[in-house]
């Protein structure tokens, strides 16, 4: 009988156990911690200093990923290569690709820049099926809180309302802080700006600024001294000022543009929630590079 | 060495076969990439080695090796889910292979193309994945890699004359079972059928097999700084009627900071592999390697690697064992520079100086250098950590 007991108190304790949710990055792991509260465990792979394209895939993660509920992901092709051996080396059959325990937020987000016809690696790190770092676009920050709602309620009914109830919240303040950002934006007047990777481009197209002007010559691959000078070349004819480079990436670049481009300023930016020990969460993020652009433009 | 099929270089329409073979699949790898794979196309991926190679021991004319520009070794790799049970992986190695003509003594090149890896593994049990087919043996760490893997262009000396020039690969089921503790700790048990390249395992008697144990364990030492700690072991019967068991164990450390972990990273890592060979009637075989090597990644693209080997052996025996070790000891000494342009394309400049076996001529001194260049293209399936 006390066995019984044991058993049935063991199993009414895991019956409600908080969901253990892991994320690519610590951007969709603050939106998850948004949804959840305290309902829900989490942890992040990529920390907002590291490139999440190269990201290793860490034995010491499969156990962590083995333990979970469900993984998140930004999806579109930028954590493919490590997010695979992650999944299979932790041999948890609740978070393999296509069960409820696997979400991919990117393909229902609107992807932009999604390749037309077939795509080469000539090309550079491409992602054909469209640019995935929709982090810094507030609008669909608010929409990913609603799927990972529909996901975590799915997965632990008795939350459902609550996980409902704060992803709606989370959205609701993303759309008030964007009318806000864009008001700031306008009357700062950045009307372009020069990034080092098509980080920007979600964030750009939210803002309606220009970014097209890249340091790197093609994804992936490092500023080369010709591209340099075309970029240098093209920010002169078009009178753009401000550049931004990811944090992860290489800044030696700077020295040359501030030579070169007459009262250009070059900062250094964290794109990712976590880039700067300061950033903790979506919103401090993305207020973190308006604040930059509008410091930019005075 | 099996070779399912061997084409004769000096056939000029069998290396035209050849090269369409490659042809189809790069294509094939091309289109898979941008449509990932599919109901009707798994990932498929190629893999091209050229090599340089200039050695005062393959001036001489009788040495399988040869100065100059050479294919190393092409692999092209197919994989995609079964169904929701099981995953498939076929890995075929086309490179040559240079014999000694034992009339003329002239050096002939074949052409190989054999499945270096082909095996189906679970996906859907949980805490364990099970694998069946050929595939490399859990045994140390470097026996597992693939050669456009390596961090250096050759395989450790333990590697290639205790384990086989090819390394220790069999056809055979395995598992590998996920401890629960809090720390990655793996234990991989594998049935290994004993024939095939490995001649150390290759018993006559039929039924005879190998059985091997693997332990992994990871710890994350910081965020930024990991220790990998491995032991091997595997027994079988070989072709003498005695026993052969091996061991080994290794210990790895890698460091990449969380901040500026694209321009700096490091590799230091050691590994040991001893041999203990029956021969029934004479002294036992024993050989044992080290190798210690370590890489520093000092810019974005750029990375600079290490190597102390070392290989002894006593007992071998050639009158009662063809397949016998060289009695006596060798060390190398090896350094290189390696440019990594993408993530698919690298190029590694390396110098290696050993001395110990000697060369046709008696020469124990040998002088290398290597440039080799490593291309990838298609859906390449992410190397392990």
């Amino acid at each position: 009988m006390r066995i019984l007991l044991l058993a049935l108190t063991v199993f009414s304790l895991s019956a409600h156990a908080k969901l253990t949710v892991g994320t690519t990055t610590q951007d969709v792991e603050a939106v998850v911690k948004a949804v959840g509260g305290d309902e829900v465990n989490t942890f992040a792979v990529a920390k907002g200093t590291q490139d999440p394209h190269q990201i290793e895939a860490k034995p010491s993660f499969m156990v962590k990923f083995r333990d979970a509920d469900l993984i998140v992901s930004m999806g579109l092709e930028l954590e493919t290569a490590w997010l695979v051996p992650l999944l299979q080396g932790s041999r948890n059959t609740k978070i393999a690709a296509g069960t409820p325990g696997n979400l991919e937020l990117g393909p229902s987000l609107d992807p932009i820049e999604v390749a037309k016809g077939a795509v080469s690696r000539a090309e550079g790190d491409v992602h054909p099926s469209g640019n995935p770092h929709f982090q810094l676009d507030p609008i669909r920050l608010g929409k990913s809180a609603l799927l990972i709602a529909d996901r975590m309620g799915d997965l632990d009914p008795s939350h459902k309302d609550l996980f409902h109830a704060n992803a709606e919240k989370f959205q609701k303040h993303m759309e008030e802080k964007t009318k806000q950002w864009q008001t700031r934006l306008n009357k700062a007047g950045v009307k372009e700006f020069v990034s080092y990777h098509k980080t920007f481009s979600y964030f750009a197209e939210r803002f309606g600024i220009k970014n097209t002007l890249y340091l790197e010559p093609k994804p992936g691959i490092p500023p080369t001294a010709s591209h340099i000078i075309q970029v240098i070349e093209d920010m002169k004819a078009r009178k753009v000022k401000a550049v931004l480079i990811e944090n992860f990436f290489d800044d030696s670049v700077r020295g040359k543009l501030e030579k070169e481009v007459p009262g250009v300023k070059v900062a250094k930016v964290a794109v990712y929630v976590g880039g700067e020990p300061s950033i903790k969460t979506n919103e401090q993020l993305i207020e973190g590079i308006v604040s930059t652009l509008e410091k930019m433009s005075k | 060495m099996t070779l399912p099929y061997v084409f004769l270089a000096s056939s000029g329409a069998l290396i035209m076969r050849l090269f369409h073979v490659l042809l189809v699949f790069a294509g094939f790898a091309i289109q898979a990439h941008a449509q990932t794979s599919s109901l009707t196309s798994p990932n498929v991926s190629a893999n091209g080695l050229f090599l340089y190679r200039n050695s005062n021991f393959a001036k001489e004319d009788q040495s399988k090796e040869r100065n100059g520009i050479d294919l190393q070794e092409t692999e092209l790799q197919v994989y995609a889910d079964v169904d929701p049970y099981t995953r498939f992986n076929l890995m075929l190695s086309i490179h040559p292979d240079y014999e000694v003509d034992g009339t003329t003594h002239r050096v002939k090149e074949t052409w190989a193309v054999e499945p270096e890896e082909a095996y189906a593994e679970t996906n859907q049990v949980p805490m364990t994945t099970i694998r069946i087919g050929q595939f490399k043996a859990a045994f140390g760490k470097h026996n597992l890699l693939h050669t456009h893997a390596y961090p250096f262009v050759d395989a450790p000396l333990a590697n290639s004359a205790l384990l086989g020039e090819e390394g220790l690969a069999d056809v055979g089921v395995s598992a590998a079972f996920l401890i629960p503790v809090n720390w990655y700790s793996e234990v991989t048990g594998q049935y290994l059928r004993g024939e095939g390249d490995n001649t150390e395992f290759n018993s006559a008697t039929p039924g005879d097999a190998v059985g091997l144990a693997h332990w992994k364990n990871l710890w994350d030492l910081t965020d930024d700084l990991t220790m990998e700690v491995g032991a091997s072991y595997a027994q079988g019967n070989n072709s003498l009627g005695g026993t052969t068991s091996l061991t080994g164990g290794d210990l790895t450390f890698k460091w990449r900071p969380a901040n500026g972990g694209k321009r700096h990273s490091a590799i230091l890592a050691g590994e040991y592999i001893g041999r203990r060979l029956d021969q029934p009637g004479t002294t036992t075989e024993r050989g044992e390697g080290w190798n210690s090597w370590g890489q520093y990644q000092f810019a974005e693209r750029w990375a600079a690697l290490a190597r102390y080997d070392h290989l002894q052996a006593s007992g071998a025996n050639a009158t009662v064992n063809t397949n016998a070790l060289m009695n006596g000891d060798t060390d190398k000494y090896s350094a290189g520079l390696k440019f990594l342009a993408t993530e698919f394309s690298s190029y590694t400049l390396e110098y290696d100086y050993a001395y110990g076996t000697p060369s046709l001529t008696g020469d124990k001194a040998e002088h290398k250098i290597y440039l080799q260049a490593n291309f990838t293209i298609g859906a390449h399936p992410a190397h392990s950590y």
